[in-house]
């Protein structure tokens, strides 16, 4: 029972990061019907952007490195936007994922002339020390991630639910040509999206770098992947699906590692991407454009 | 020049050729597979069970491979019939997956430590050869009537169910084809490279290939040609520009799907043909008119749908 709660509470950290993640390509996918490959690489950015902060201002900590991680993704994938992305709407899926996929070699490959192909340190923001919580004992630094990635989804979830700029998104989700027709500026909300999206993922970045105290050109091929079938198991009508699915397979992958093996962890996402598939092809909650 | 230093590039842009062909081919009836990987992976494994633990020669061992791919590729096409457009393609891809973990957990082919002790058969020869059937078989699969069947589902599937055509006999065909190309270019790339591991069979080495076919372009059988040749080569060729290469590497394909949308070879007339020996390489008509053409015949018996009782 003690494992089970340990492993429940460590899946919940790193289902949250995942649900972060899933929500910039979620949002990506089903405002601009785009595969954005590139978010995983934003995503590497903002550790980067934040690392650097830290190294230039150290007095200042977590938050000055959270700034810097969102400022400097949110750059990258607002220019993203309008070199790559934004000429590629409304074409075919698949090149769009090609696409990005180019940018995301780019990026990584670039990042790693800069920092070398090793994975680097993560300057300790936080403090090492364990919290128990009842019979579940995580580190303070978990603690954060957690809270953070779950601030960062509660805020999209306001943002999408109840703001005009919301609203103006979850239509062009649903109709982008009638949206247009009822004076939505599609451009602008696209981009917005994606600025918003790429800035979360860089906070998120900076967490996630703290929490496992190495950063690297190459980690956001891991999270990319895992977002990625979180995105799909969910399906893309409603954002807050997607951030339920990504903690559930994280908890899935914490308990699989706990009872099973560690080398069938990554099977499990794709075990339940296919399962869900088969009985749900639009998702565990329905998608807009299956 | 020293020819032996260039050896390996060689024998690896033409397997390459070999897979793209065999996704072209998978490719026509409207389903992009994204589990190419996969396919040669099973042929790679099929064929290095059959020669290192059965003692089979080389040469039936590949074909044995062949066939396994065109089974596993069938199954696929099955398994995804009813699905859709894009969890389609997603399907293919976790069913990729699922093979990679498979292989993973499977020691009696090496589980995670690979698959070694391959003997080396493949020469350039080899290669060559491979190359010239697969060649071969696309060009005759695509001028033939199950090609035009093919790209009639994949342009239309409801105009083609109505004419006659049955999609799952279609979709099975092309992804039998296609995966009997895909296997065997993956079995003689394992007897070059002496080993197979799960993590050949991954969603990235399969993406690969699905970005030698939208660089190419998909509507001429040249284009996966030309872009598993260009893509296979151009880090070799950039090989200059040392850590940069990869980077520019990205930098070309962002540009070309920018710019080149369809591909780099694409369909549009040019007003010429080009014509060797009597043959026509790039068909300079339209798809259009191609697809009239296989409405005004009778479609075969074995194309046809069963009429439902009236």
């Amino acid at each position: 029972m003690e494992l089970f709660l340990q492993q429940l509470a460590n899946g919940l950290v790193i289902g949250s990061t995942y649900s972060v993640v899933a929500i910039g390509f979620a949002l990506a996918f089903t405002v601009l019907r785009v595969i954005n490959f590139a978010h995983p690489d934003i995503f590497m950015v903002g550790m980067f952007a934040g690392l650097a902060a830290t190294a230039q201002w150290p007095a200042f900590g977590l938050l000055v490195a959270m700034v810097a991680g969102a400022a400097g993704a949110g750059v990258v994938g607002f220019v993203l936007e309008r070199t790559v992305i934004a000429p590629l709407r409304g074409r075919d899926v698949l090149m769009t994922l090609i696409g990005t996929l180019g940018v995301a070699i780019v990026l990584q490959n670039g990042m790693a002339l800069i920092v070398g192909p090793d994975p680097v340190a993560y300057p300790a923001l936080l403090p090492r020390r364990f919290i128990d919580i009842g019979p579940v004992a995580l580190t303070v630094r978990q603690v954060a991630n957690f809270a953070i990635c779950l601030l960062l989804l509660g805020l999209v979830s306001l943002y999408v639910r109840g703001t005009s700029y919301g609203r103006a998104t979850r239509a062009i989700a649903e109709r982008p040509d009638v949206a247009a027709a009822f004076g939505v500026n599609v451009a602008r909300i696209c981009q917005i999206t994606i600025l918003l999206a790429s800035m979360m993922a860089g906070v998120a970045a900076v967490s996630v770098g703290m929490l496992y105290g190495s950063a690297s050109a190459f980690v956001g091929l891991l999270y990319g992947l895992k977002a990625f079938i979180c995105m799909l198991v969910a399906g893309n009508r409603y954002f807050e699906g997607v951030m339920v699915v990504g903690l559930a397979i994280g908890i899935i992958e914490a308990l699989v590692t706990g009872y099973l093996s560690s080398s069938l962890r990554d099977a499990a996402a794709f075990f339940v991407l296919i399962g869900v598939l088969y009985f749900r092809p639009n998702g565990l909650f329905g998608s807009y454009n299956a | 020049m020293n020819f032996a230093a260039f050896e390996p590039v060689v024998i690896f842009t033409l397997l390459n050729v070999v897979m793209a062909l065999g996704l072209y081919i998978t490719a026509l009836s409207g389903q992009l597979s994204m589990a190419t990987a996969a396919i040669a992976g099973v042929g790679g494994y099929t064929s290095a069970v059959l020669t290192v633990k059965l003692g089979w020669p080389f040469l039936p061992a590949v074909v044995a491979a062949a066939l396994a791919g065109a089974l596993v590729g069938t199954l696929l096409a099955l398994i995804t019939l009813k699905m859709r457009d894009f969890i389609l393609k997603l399907t293919t891809l976790a069913f990729g997956e699922a093979l990679a973990v498979l292989a993973f957990n499977f020691d009696y082919i090496g589980g995670a430590n690979s698959f070694t002790g391959i003997g080396l058969k493949t020469t350039i020869w080899t290669a060559l050869l491979a190359t010239a059937i697969a060649l071969y078989v696309a060009w005759r699969f695509d001028a033939s009537r199950l090609g035009l069947a093919s790209r009639a589902v994949r342009d239309d599937p409801g105009a083609a169910s109505a004419m006659g055509i049955s999609i799952a006999f279609m979709r099975a065909i092309t992804f039998a084809v296609g995966g009997a190309l895909v296997a065997m270019g993956g079995a003689i790339q394992g007897h070059y490279m002496l080993v197979i591991s799960p993590h050949d069979l991954g969603f990235f080495v399969s993406l690969n290939f699905i970005i030698f076919l939208l660089f190419g372009g998909l509507q001429t059988l040249w284009g996966p040609v030309f872009g598993a040749v260009l893509l296979t080569a151009l880090p070799e060729m950039l090989r200059f520009t040392n850590e940069y290469r990869l980077i520019l590497y990205g930098l070309i394909i962002v540009l070309v799907v920018l710019l080149r949308p369809d591909g780099l070879l694409t369909r549009t007339p040019t007003g010429r043909a080009i014509r060797i020996l009597g043959y026509t390489l790039v068909p300079a008509r339209p798809v259009a008119s191609r697809a009239s053409e296989l409405s005004a015949r009778p479609l075969p018996a074995y194309l046809l749908r069963r009429q439902a009782a009236e």
